[in-house]
């Protein structure tokens, strides 16, 4: 018993202290610092990203500032849990945040957000209009525009030759698509997600706007209508149509279960870098009866209220919307940039890629914010729920599911 | 006088023959059933494992192959390689073995008091450390971290292991009372009667009998600590621990590199488990005191 103890101690002293010196590259401590300012920086960013942003953005505003950045990885979903609790514990230490701008209103429900409407007037003239409603909130700017981003169409390049068929440009093509891949293999081969969560909204919201209407009401006409062509084609589309979401989308294209899907760009650099399927194509995607539709996604950088350095967070957020730093962030990573002067030359195999996403993007729509967000995104994902898989009459269940929301608009704006 | 029935000549008490039917049945089923169990344990880990050293064209197919054809150590690289396995490898790996100290320090004399009580004592102070795990650990992770920032323990082992305790030593207490009280008193008073004090007594005789009963325990706060994860992400931010690193690959749908990096979460609980397995014998009590 006594050896076994021992054992047990020495092993908890070797890992305790043996590495109490060691860091993670997420950290840089103040100690290290040098009695610089230390900036702290949340955001979420896979490896490749990070390596450019600590290599080649952060350090020219470290010398230029006399400051260091302590960047450290928090994903979209964990921000709102550790900012309230800095808060709470009265220790926010954050000056900074980069954010998916799906995932805003909770912080700023939550009143985690500075306020940054005085400074709107830093946002860059070239920066492009519709970003920086993204970060508007009952009219007081809270998120500074950063990094635009949109969905693009995959598609196997191998099977749709093998079938004779070319990437669809409207909804009828869509249709034929993913009526032939049905027909011809058995099971349906083209995927929409809808899973039931915040991802499949954004597919609904897509095809709304596409129909030309307005998806908050979810009974207009164009709701009716992209409703009605989605129950059409539900039969042929692939039954992972249930579980896609942003992250098994990309595995259903990868593993070839799936030949044509809408995703967020980073599945180029999953599926086609990581997963060498060179085959594996993207282009902008199809137009409804009325236009071509795309939620516009990205990320906004926020300062959380009682951050430490408040001025030189501020001036991050202007490093990181410069022309300088967006130039090279769309030549090393190919993120498409926020302003329209920003241009460069990506990497040759990122360039039909890039491509489809700038056209994408010309096609973007912001997402409104508003206090019932929660309340729509359940109701048009159980309405769709009833449609598809019930089979349930379009104009009844969307009433009826218009109806419930209408009451939480309702209750929500209420004093 | 009664008379008892005999059973007919050449045939055996029905006990007997269901005695028989058992030992044969099991007998026939216990290899099928062995190797059921070791592929469904197995089988995973080998799956994870095979990812981990697969070419992407073997893998993103629409029949990916079950054996390893052509290995490649390229994403173990990356991965071992990255300095960021190497903090959260060793904070996950002080975090656990720090937790299952401290918690057997605290738990094991704690539960020998309680099993020594009496007997309507000893059920209510168990349903006593049994109702603080009534609540969620997400109900009350927020409240617990909060009070750990204002205490300054946000991104420390320290604090880390406190929370860890906070779960797992209401079930150690209760897992341990169950072996000390299967330790009889007798044993002690036989320690005592040749010469040992109370102290040397349960040092000398009763914790090696619990041996195998704080191995157990010991063992399920490891893996406890040790995959934890809702703690973590409030009280981790610059060093992570290595499920929430492994997340954090999983998030960002790198399929290799999560595969890798699970493998690493895994190697370190089968060790602890093969380490600790010896201590986990039954019967060990058995003739200890004679009557």
């Amino acid at each position: 018993m006594r050896r076994c103890l021992r054992s047990l101690l020495c092993l908890a002293v070797l890992a305790g202290c043996a590495r109490a010196g060691e860091q993670s590259p997420d950290q840089a401590m103040p100690g290290d610092a040098g009695g610089k300012t230390v900036l702290t920086f949340y955001t979420a960013l896979g490896q490749a990203e990070w390596k450019v942003l600590r290599e080649e953005v952060i350090p020219p505003f470290e010398q230029a500032q006399n400051c260091v950045v302590r960047s450290i990885n928090v994903e979209s979903g964990e921000m709102g849990r550790k900012l309230h609790a800095l808060k709470q514990g009265g220790a926010m230490d954050v000056d900074v945040i980069g954010q998916d701008n799906m995932a805003l209103w909770l912080l700023v429900q939550q009143d985690l957000m500075e306020d940054l409407s005085a400074y709107e007037h830093t946002i860059p003239p070239e920066t492009i209009d519709a970003l920086v409603n993204v970060g508007r909130f009952n009219g007081k700017l809270y998120f500074m525009p950063y990094r635009p981003n949109v969905e693009i169409t995959y598609y196997n390049e191998t099977y749709l030759n093998k079938h004779g068929l070319k990437p669809p440009e409207d909804w009828d093509q869509l249709f034929d698509t993913a009526r032939t891949l049905h027909q011809r293999e058995g099971v349906g081969r083209v995927a929409v997600k809808a899973d039931g969560t915040a991802g499949a909204t954004v597919h609904y919201f897509d095809f709304v706007n596409a129909a030309g209407g307005d998806p908050l009401t979810l009974n207009d006409t164009g709701c009716k209508r992209a409703f009605s062509f989605l129950k059409e084609l539900w039969p042929y589309l692939s039954p992972e149509s249930r579980r896609a979401d942003f992250n098994t989308m990309n595995q259903f294209l990868a593993m070839e279960s799936v030949y044509l899907g809408q995703n967020w760009p980073f599945g180029i650099e999953v599926i086609v870098n990581q997963g060498e399927k060179k085959d594996i194509k993207a282009y902008h995607g199809w137009r409804g009866p009325v236009r071509e539709a795309h939620t516009l996604g990205g990320e906004v950088l926020g300062i959380p209220k009682g951050a430490p350095h408040k001025d030189l967070a501020l001036k991050f957020v202007s490093h990181m919307q410069s022309k300088a730093t967006q130039t090279m962030l769309v030549q090393r990573l190919a993120w498409p940039p926020m302003r329209e002067d920003a241009y460069a030359e990506v990497p040759a195999w990122q360039k039909p890629y890039f491509k489809a996403v700038k056209e994408a993007l010309a096609h973007a729509i912001a997402r409104p914010n508003v206090p019932y967000w929660e309340d729509f995104d359940k109701a048009i994902n159980l309405a769709a729920r009833e449609i598809f898989l019930d089979r349930a009459d379009v104009t009844a269940t969307l009433d009826k599911y218009a109806a419930q929301l209408e009451a939480a608009k309702q209750r929500k704006s209420a004093p | 006088m009664s008379a008892t029935p005999q059973a007919p000549a050449g045939s055996r008490a029905p006990a007997t023959r269901d005695s028989d039917w058992l030992a044969t049945a099991s007998r026939i089923l216990f290899w099928p059933v062995m190797v059921l169990t070791l592929l469904l344990v197995t089988i995973p880990t080998y799956i994870l494992v095979k990812v981990s050293i697969s070419r992407p064209a073997e893998l993103l197919t629409q029949h990916p192959t079950f054996w390893i054809w052509q290995p490649t150590f390229k994403h173990w690289e990356g991965v071992l390689g990255s300095p960021e396995l190497w903090a959260p490898l060793w904070k996950s790996l002080a975090v656990a073995t720090l937790t299952t100290v401290v918690a057997v320090a605290i738990a094991a004399p704690a539960a020998y008091v309680i099993a020594r009580m009496p007997k309507s004592l000893r059920y209510t102070t168990i349903l006593g450390l049994l109702v603080t795990r009534m609540f969620p650990d997400v109900l009350i992770a927020l409240p617990v971290a909060v009070t750990f920032i204002k205490m300054g323990l946000l991104d420390t082992v320290p604090g880390l292991v406190l929370a860890h305790l906070i779960a797992n030593l209401p079930f150690l207490a209760w897992i341990l009372v169950g072996t000390f009280e299967m330790i009889p008193q007798a044993l002690e008073e036989a320690a005592t009667v040749d010469g040992c004090s109370r102290f040397e007594a349960l040092m000398r005789v009763v914790f090696p009998a619990a041996l195998p009963g704080i191995m157990v325990g010991a063992m399920f706060v490891w893996l406890n600590s040790w995959n934890e994860f809702t703690y973590a992400m409030y009280l981790s931010t610059a060093t992570k621990t290595l499920p929430l690193q492994t997340y954090f690959y999983q998030a960002k749908g790198s399929w290799f590199d999560s595969a890798a990096y699970a493998t690493v979460l895994t190697i370190p609980v089968v060790i602890i488990t093969f380490a600790l397995q010896r201590y986990l014998v039954s019967g060990s009590l058995s003739g200890a005191v004679k009557g």
